[in-house]
């Protein structure tokens, strides 16, 4: 199957799956992992057919040359990557969802949102680009909408109509690209070919800080972290942020590398402010499922400033701290969502010694937790040492205040492990049986397995995060 | 060949003689077959003053469609007649190419609307049908001032509009405009459409809104383009203001209404205000398959949106949002194809009213008014505010439904036919660039 059938058969099948399989709604799960273990497939055989620098063609389809509107489908290092990483969180997701209610639905619009991601990280066509990355919004805001906990609504009406605008800043953007530059292609767009690059900049760089997000962009995200039910929030942190931060570095600092260097300051900044600020929530929040989303916006602070540098030691980093954010939040999430389900509060104060009554989980929990403070051997730490050296290396040693960032997670993270994990038990605690679904604990081990060989052995990852930047080398930066 | 004009106007002739009879269903859809096919071969009205092209060709094709899932979708003979009355006039007045045949079949496309809504059967719809009867006359009191102007000024009726000419002209022009503006519910020209649109019988509003309103749309394009093209200075300033004006206050005040057809109503305004942005840009080389595109997806989705509305109000007599809480549950086909026609209005990608959108948009920021597009952009983003809590009503809700079979097969079927073109025009723009 080629790419355009990764793309548009999700579409199809989803559609049969919730017409079909309304009565046996068991069925809808077994196609849905199917589906994106095929996907992972995949993404996996791209790895060896990539070239060894530039684009894979996977063809252009649906040609309206008047308009420049193609859907070419090309993929390099970077998009094959996010697209594995993707192709892995869904099948993880779909495996955490098992005892969901109303699955046939549920399960549908994962796989119609399979297809809209993989058509964002395929498409090099702008506007079929855009396309993709709105259509990701339609099975979200049903997800949130429909399996979200009580203030389910407002944050699906919010995340839909917050991001939706950021988009339209976006889709302005792309449309001067190509009055200036005369195509919608962005392999072919240079940044001399334009003549306001700078009004472009400025609405690219809004519109994806907004879904990465960075502060003051980040209001939606708490409210839809929280609210999704918790498979959905790892969707979230995992795809839908890194949707964000892939286009952020594609179309801003690849595609406009010369007024990013510029502004470049601006990313550091927010991203500064982000890492604190989120920090500091956290270590205030006393709901579980909040501290788990500051800590991830916190996190995406972390790889902004990464980005930053804009060379690439830095954006190596940067796609590091993507996948290690995305692997180190997840267990968090669906652990947070799983306590919640079974104690039915969100309170730090309800829970605390789960760890006599739930040991394997509440392991995992503490192994993600230190993941995400940074404890060597985890996927955290690599993350953290090397977007901190690569800061240093370009903007000088006052850089190190990066690190203070992490201490900070380790003060919220080991404050929320002495109250949930250990800690006197509490009277919700010992009235809650944590029985777990196998297949949900399947994949929380799955991840932690990631966190931990990921850590060990960061070179299994940086041995094709590096190709993926090479060739961008001398775009300025450090090295 | 006979035309479709012909075609059309012959049948609503002698469906007359059918009414109350099982045959006027299928021979009505049968003469609009012939109709599309007659279209398709190209034919044009036997008449001194018409013309066609490819463009016009592919929307009378497209018309004819929508039409076709109209009658389907239709249960009373009386409106059976009097779509098939309106679609030729709407071929008519697609075709026209001087002004006289413009202004012509402009006048019995509006009579033919003021007929349609004029079969009253309770209050409110006498108070919609009268508000837009005494607008529609309004209107083309202006019109015909207007072509009064411009005859004095040195115009010729039996030519297209020329784009020189003396003050006087331009006044005519100007006068004119306005007046046609009223059928495109361009503010402040828009105050009877929000009562009408939501006042009638939804099927009747899913005519006025989705299907006049936008060929009315493409014949003023057609005929005004080069005009507004001459005098750019004078008409970029005007049109730009209106457009903000028309799209931002449809889009606010849908924002507080809780009675469906009246965001609906709005809606509509709001994207009256969008096809202006195709007269804004008219420099621009897109601006014709903008607003083409535009009235394409348009009849689609608007036509969809009111009969499927019709279709609740009918069986479910649903008609504010609160009533509407939880209709995924009670109807979920029925639900799935509003939504999708929900979506598409508020230009959601994969769907006709996106690329629609996009290619007006771009249009715009094409001819340099990239400012204007921005304004427009974020009024389409407000917009998915409104679609969004109608979409929450149906599916987030918990209802209050009791369980109640109907069986809607037509209805379903034409809903299904409007749905199918919505999606064909979100993915397939080729057939619009030719």
């Amino acid at each position: 199957m080629s790419g355009l059938g990764f793309i548009f058969s999700p579409f199809i099948i989803a559609i049969l799956t919730a017409l079909l399989f309304r009565k046996k709604s068991a069925v809808s799960k077994f196609v849905a992992l199917a589906l994106f273990t095929t996907m992972l497939l995949f993404s996996l055989h791209l790895f060896t057919e990539l070239p060894s620098s530039g684009y894979l063609d996977l063809g252009t389809f649906l040609a309206v040359p008047q308009f420049d509107f193609f859907l070419s489908l090309k993929v390099d290092m970077l998009s094959t990557i996010m697209l594995t990483l993707t192709s892995v969180l869904l099948l993880l997701v779909a495996l955490s969802s098992w005892s969901i209610k109303n699955q046939a639905l549920y399960y549908s619009l994962l796989i119609f949102f399979s297809g809209a991601i993989f058509g964002v990280f395929m498409s090099t066509n702008l506007l079929w680009f855009f396309i993709f990355w709105e259509l990701t919004l339609i099975p979200m805001y049903f997800l949130v909408g429909i399996w979200g906990a009580e203030r389910r609504i407002y944050a699906a009406v919010k995340f839909f109509l917050y991001t939706h605008v950021a988009s339209m800043f976006v889709l302005l953007a792309f449309f001067l690209i190509h009055k200036e530059a005369g195509t919608f292609d962005m392999t072919l767009v240079k940044e001399g070919m334009l003549l306001s690059p700078v009004l472009i900049w400025w609405l690219l760089f809004v519109g994806f800080a907004v879904k990465m997000p960075l502060f003051p962009f980040h209001t939606w995200l708490p409210d839809a972290h929280v609210q999704a039910p918790a498979p959905i929030s790892v969707l979230l942190a995992g795809v839908l942020l890194k949707m964000g931060a892939y286009a952020m570095i594609r179309m801003v600092l690849l595609l406009l590398p010369e007024t990013s260097q510029k502004y470049a300051w601006v990313l550091l900044a927010l991203g500064l402010i982000t890492l604190f600020y989120a920090g500091f929530m956290a270590i205030y929040e006393t709901h579980l499922k909040k501290m788990v989303a500051y800590s991830s916006i916190s996190h995406m602070g972390l790889v902004a400033i990464a980005m930053s540098t804009l060379s690439y030691a830095g954006l190596s980093a940067t796609l590091y701290e993507m996948i290690g954010h995305a692997f180190v939040i997840a267990p968090l999430f669906l652990i947070a969502g799983f306590f919640h389900h079974k104690t039915g509060s969100w309170e730090m104060k309800d829970m605390g010694g789960i760890m006599q009554k739930a040991p394997y989980i509440s392991a995992i929990f503490v192994l993600a937790g230190l993941g995400a403070l940074g404890l060597p051997g985890t996927m955290g730490f690599v993350g953290e040492l090397s977007i901190l050296l690569s800061s240093i290396k370009s903007f000088g040693l006052w850089m190190a205040i990066v690190a203070l960032g992490s201490m900070l997670g380790a003060g919220y993270i080991i404050w929320t492990l002495r109250r949930v994990i250990y800690g006197e038990m509490s009277e919700v605690v010992k009235k809650t049986d944590f029985s777990m679904n196998v297949f949900e604990f399947l994949a929380l081990a799955v991840f932690a397995l990631f966190i931990i060989l990921f850590g060990l052995f960061p070179n299994l990852l940086f041995e094709y995060i590096n190709p993926a930047f090479a060739q961008f080398s001398s775009l300025g930066g450090a090295l | 060949m006979i035309s479709a004009f012909t075609i059309l106007f012959a049948m609503s002739l002698v469906s007359l003689f059918f009414h109350r009879s099982y045959l006027l269903k299928p021979l009505s859809l049968v003469a609009l077959l012939g109709a599309g096919y007659a279209t398709f071969s190209g034919t044009v009205v036997p008449l001194i003053g018409f013309a066609t092209n490819e463009q016009i060709q592919l929307f009378e094709l497209v018309l004819e469609l929508v039409l076709f899932a109209t009658i389907l979708h239709e249960s009373e003979d009386i409106t059976i007649t009097q779509t098939l009355f309106l679609g030729s006039a709407s071929v008519l007045l697609l075709q026209s190419d001087t002004l006289i045949s413009f202004i012509l079949s402009f006048e019995a496309l509006s009579i033919i609307s003021v007929v349609l809504v004029s079969y009253i059967k309770t209050k409110d719809q006498a108070e919609g049908a009268v508000k837009m009867f005494i607008a529609g006359s309004m209107a083309t009191g202006i019109v015909l001032l207007g072509v009064a102007f411009y005859l004095m000024g040195g115009g010729m009726l039996l030519a297209p509009l020329s784009t020189q000419g003396s003050l006087f002209m331009g006044i005519g022009v100007a006068l004119m405009l306005a007046g046609l503006f009223y059928k495109l519910t361009i503010v402040p020209f828009h105050g009877w459409a929000i009562d009408t649109y939501a006042l009638v019988r939804h099927s009747h509003a899913a005519i006025l809104s989705g299907v006049a309103k936008t060929v009315a749309a493409l014949a003023i394009f057609k005929i005004f383009a080069p005009f507004l093209a001459e005098h750019i200075t004078l008409s970029m300033p005007l049109l730009a203001t209106l457009a903000i004006i028309t799209m931002s206050l449809g889009n606010f005040l849908a924002l507080f209404t809780k009675n469906i057809a009246r965001i609906l109503s709005y809606s509509s305004i709001a994207h009256a205000g969008y096809m202006l942005i195709a007269f804004v840009a008219v420099k621009s080389s897109y601006a014709d398959e903008g607003i083409l595109y535009m009235a394409i997806a348009y009849i689609f989705m608007q036509s969809g949106a009111f009969l499927a509305l019709d279709s609740m109000k009918k069986e479910y007599e649903i008609e504010t949002l609160d009533e509407l809480k939880g209709f995924a549950s009670q109807n979920p086909i029925l639900s799935f194809f509003f939504t999708l026609q929900l979506f598409s209005l508020a230009g959601i990608p994969l769907l006709a009213g996106f690329l629609a959108k996009a290619v007006v948009f771009y249009a715009g920021v094409d001819a340099g008014l990239w400012w204007l597009v921005l304004i427009a952009l974020l009024n389409s983003a407000l917009s998915v505010g409104y679609y969004a809590w109608i979409i929450k009503s149906i599916y987030f809700d918990e209802g209050t439904f009791k369980a109640k079979l109907v069986e809607l097969h037509l209805p379903l079927a034409s809903q299904a036919i409007l749905a199918v073109g919505t999606l064909f025009f979100g993915v397939y723009a080729g057939i619009i660039f030719r």
